[in-house]
């Protein structure tokens, strides 16, 4: 029953990243946390969601383009690895999101290549009122379903793996989540690159870099 | 009224505006969704007149394409235009013509300045121990009061300026404001960087080595820029796959 429950949850998320309001609660970071809570952990939620945001962090949620599925691939993540005690949980579960966010991003295309059927065109012959409303909330559901199905079906697989493979890793829990982090760095990297560079705003993220030291210091 | 058009039909097509963005198909990528959004106001300006509606709401149906939080100010304005009788090839021009800006602006100020930038800063009061409430309300709040100030904005010159909003668009100097918000971003991102390095379960806690490899994969992303991303997610999941196996077998 829980298993299809994040599914939904998945579901739910999955639309907030293009089809419905997006209001962000699809990015990882929140999305993270509200599977957490639902599994009863949202300390682990909120850390693993943090984790995927700073790998999304320089991906746009789609509109033409195509992305990793960042809601679908933490939801998957955060519910593979939620009462799993042994070290290898946390970075397993964040590989498989990984790779799941990529299955996501795929569906999506699909989807989009399946809504030009659904979504009327000027063309029809009679694309009234009710056609276009029934073809628009017809692959606003089909978007839910579709994500629900990616969660569900990432969780199931993501759950076996963690479970036959995460006793036996064999790094302790400061360098596998240093391990994540390294690769969440290149992220960082990227962002500074967009925002003008290190020569050109040098001054503005070595004050900051100052802060944030002195912040774990003193917080 | 407002512009000519019942405010329950303008607030209805706002709320609408929301999910125009739900039938995203790559042959007319938005243009079901614009219809959607505008089918409220449409049924108010064309009341008895159903022949002069189809022909409304197949223009509507036709290739557009926005950034969603900008899409209302071509909602807005279309609506005006159908409302102040404005003929077919005058609404069309008028979508040709600002889709485009209307995308890009929208993606260089919200996609790559306003959201990296509050997701910045919710990952460093993350990695500074703010609890997962704070942290996520943070997040919600800031961001949303952004998202949807710009939505609602965006609506109202729109219905208001009609096909004048250029003027309105120009005065806003959207680019600009992107352009003054990147060092607080670089800023963030220095906090973020410090921050994950110093903090608990930051890099120095797990040693030089992690810190020396952590400021290697900065300096690529630095110097290689999205080309990079793939790649480097690719290799933390092959480093994944190796200590799996590494721990299989040993």
């Amino acid at each position: 029953m829980e298993i299809v429950r994040i599914g939904l949850l998945g579901g739910l998320l999955g639309l907030d990243a293009t089809s419905v309001g997006q209001f962000m609660v699809s990015r990882p970071l929140v999305a993270g946390t509200l599977v957490g809570w639902a599994l009863g952990a949202p300390g682990l939620g909120l850390a693993m969601g943090a984790m995927l945001e700073l790998y999304l962090l320089v991906s746009f949620p789609p509109g033409g383009s195509r992305f990793p599925e960042g809601a679908t691939a933490t939801a998957v993540a955060v519910a593979s690895a939620a009462g799993v005690e042994a070290a290898g949980a946390v970075p397993l579960a964040i590989g498989v999101g990984l790779l799941w966010g990529q299955v996501g991003g795929w569906t999506v295309t699909l989807l989009r290549q399946a809504n030009a059927v659904l979504a009327p065109e000027p063309e029809d012959a009679s694309p009234g009122p009710a056609r276009i409303v029934a073809g628009h909330l017809g692959a606003i559901f089909a978007d839910f379903s579709r994500a629900a199905v990616v969660t569900l079906t990432g969780v199931w697989l993501g759950r076996w793996l963690v479970g036959a493979l995460a006793g036996r890793w064999p790094l302790p829990d400061s360098a596998s989540w240093a391990l994540l982090l390294v690769g969440g760095a290149v992220s960082a990297g990227i962002l500074l690159r967009d925002m003008g560079g290190f020569r050109r705003r040098r001054v503005a993220f070595v004050a900051g870099l100052a802060l944030g030291v002195l912040g774990t210091r003193f917080l | 009224m407002s512009a000519g058009v019942p405010r329950r039909a303008v607030l209805s097509a706002f709320a609408r505006s929301f999910l125009i963005q739900g039938s995203w198909n790559y042959h007319t990528l938005i243009g079901s969704g614009f219809a959607f959004a505008m089918l409220p106001g449409l049924r108010r300006i064309f009341a008895g007149s159903p022949e002069r509606m189809a022909a409304s709401i197949r223009r509507h149906l036709e290739l557009f394409n926005a950034h969603p939080y900008l899409s209302g100010v071509a909602l807005g304005a279309a609506l005006r235009l159908e409302a102040d009788g404005a003929d077919e090839e005058t609404v069309r021009r008028f979508k040709a013509a600002v889709r485009g800006p209307l995308g890009s602006l929208g993606d260089t100020l919200v996609w790559a300045a306003w959201l990296p930038g509050v997701s910045t800063a919710a990952l460093a009061l993350f990695w500074l121990g703010v609890p997962p409430t704070g942290v996520i309300a943070f997040f919600l709040i800031v961001y949303n009061l952004g998202h949807v100030a710009l939505r609602a904005w965006g609506f109202r010159v729109g219905l208001s300026d009609g096909r004048e909003v250029g003027r309105s668009l120009a005065r806003a100097n959207l680019t600009r404001l992107s352009t003054s918000l990147q060092p607080i971003v670089v800023a963030l991102l220095g906090v973020l960087v410090g921050s994950a390095l110093g903090g608990g379960g930051g890099l120095a806690e797990a040693g030089a080595p992690w810190v020396a490899l952590g400021a290697a994969a900065f300096v690529v992303g630095l110097v290689v820029g999205h080309r990079a991303w793939r790649p480097a997610a690719a290799a933390v999941v092959a480093c994944v796959v190796l200590l799996s196996a590494v721990g299989v077998l040993g």
